[in-house]
């Protein structure tokens, strides 16, 4: 376990992580790989989700068995999600503040954004860290397209790597390409599906959000 | 005489933009539209017209006004709990709560002591938070009387509705114009006759809160 106190002996809050991404990327499946890798690195996690419709996403996870259901919230956007993480993040500000009420010791809270578009950034009222989640079968355009969703992100996740032959997407460009929107700044590849390229991520998290080595 | 500052002030306040989760909450228009009950401007404006006079006006108004009022924050809180009792739809009191912890939590980060000092009550209670007790600490942190305090509340009260009927595709946004300008002539009306301090809460909107306690497959607001 991290400190999660200072040396004040007062309580820190947990690091607020947002995922946002299009619909159909991959954002889920990538919460639900992180998930047991943080909890296997003894990191004490809950969960946000901020769903188009209903209460979809944060139901799959908390039926997943991965999580104790109590540590997943669902945020409605009202048709806004863009609005819900950016202009006016205050609902997701008040479910992570009532998740670290209830549960005093997370350490972290993932902030999974309801799908959208390109254009979708994080308030940095609401998130310590953001990244974006896009995958191959969206294009290898994706990027080019530079994006503030994809140029503004601390990480950029290109997902579904596996599709990259069936769909006609060469990783190499792509991922050149990405790199170059974004000034160097990090990409990584997963693909959720078989687990790969989650260690990454999770390493990714715990140097730059968790200073943990 | 025309006074820019509290116009100003009124402007911000009940600006839907305003981020304190109001676009998240529909009060009845997402359900009365998968229902079949709301399918035109005219429907959206009859319901508009039903929430204002038959619910805010004579619930939330009167309960603005006695938290507005109050001495203290046990005499805040005191309106907390009529809010609670008063409210027999689950639905409507858990949206109540997020729509005022909300706006409570912006204000306290914005530096409200009031709201501060009310947040810490709050945050102790899981039932306290109602929107209407939470807007009179608020627009007291603010530095608005109570009359600019009862039309800020309408004011957003509507506004989300016929926000929240756009974004739906029920109406257009020329036509979100044409409800608001009528809402805007119900409102006016209806805060030209103060409530009597010792006013009795009461609401009779059963089509409204049936619209919010359905259970729902397919629901994109939090009410």
């Amino acid at each position: 376990m991290i400190a999660t106190h200072d040396a004040k002996g007062t309580r820190m809050a947990a690091a607020r992580v947002g995922i946002g991404g299009p619909v159909g990327s991959g954002k889920t499946a990538l919460v639900e790989r992180l998930i047991p890798s943080l909890l296997a690195r003894g990191i004490d996690l809950a969960v946000i989700t901020n769903d188009l419709v209903t209460a979809e996403d944060a139901e799959r996870i908390r039926r997943s068995g991965l999580i104790d259901p109590a540590r997943v919230s669902a945020v409605e956007a009202g048709a806004c999600p863009h609005t819900v993480i950016r202009e006016d993040p205050s609902l997701n500000i008040e479910a992570a503040d009532d998740l670290e009420r209830r549960f005093p010791g997370v350490e972290l809270i993932l902030i999974e954004s309801g799908g959208d578009n390109l254009a979708s950034t994080f308030s940095r009222d609401l998130t310590d860290f953001w990244m974006f989640v896009i995958d191959v079968g969206g294009g290898d355009d994706i990027p080019r397209k530079r994006g503030p969703g994809v140029v503004r992100c601390d990480l950029l996740v290109i997902n579904k790597t596996d599709l990259a032959p069936h769909v006609g997407v060469e990783l190499a460009p792509m991922l050149a390409q990405a790199l170059d929107v974004r000034d160097g700044r990090p990409v990584l590849l997963t693909n959720c599906r078989k687990g790969e390229g989650i260690d990454a991520v999770v390493s990714a998290l715990e140097r730059d959000v968790l200073f943990r080595a | 005489m025309f006074d820019a500052e509290a116009a100003l002030a009124l402007l911000q306040y009940g600006d839907s933009a305003y981020p304190a989760g109001g676009f998240a909450f529909s009060w009845g228009v997402e359900g009365l539209a998968a229902d079949g009950l709301l399918a035109s401007r005219q429907d959206l404006d009859d319901i508009a017209w039903e929430h204002l006079t038959l619910r805010w006006n004579s619930m939330d108004r009167p309960l603005l006004g006695r938290a507005f009022r109050a001495a203290d924050v046990s005499g805040v809180t005191a309106v907390d709990r009529y809010a609670e009792t008063a409210t027999p739809s689950a639905a409507m009191r858990e949206g109540s709560r997020r729509a005022g912890r909300a706006l409570l939590g912006v204000s306290v980060r914005l530096g409200g002591p009031l709201s501060t000092l009310y947040r810490a009550s709050v945050s102790q209670a899981p039932l306290l938070g109602h929107l209407v007790a939470v807007q009179a600490v608020v627009y007291r942190d603010a530095g608005l009387d109570l009359a600019s305090a009862e039309l800020v509340s309408g004011w957003t009260l509507v506004n989300g509705l016929v926000s929240a009927a756009v974004r739906l595709g029920v109406i257009g946004h020329v036509e979100a114009q044409r409800s608001l300008g009528l809402c805007r002539a119900v409102l006016a009306d209806l805060l030209a006759e103060p409530v009597p301090a010792g006013a009795s809460p009461s609401s009779f909107t059963p089509l409204v809160d049936i619209a919010i306690s359905r259970s729902r497959p397919v629901r994109m607001f939090t009410t």
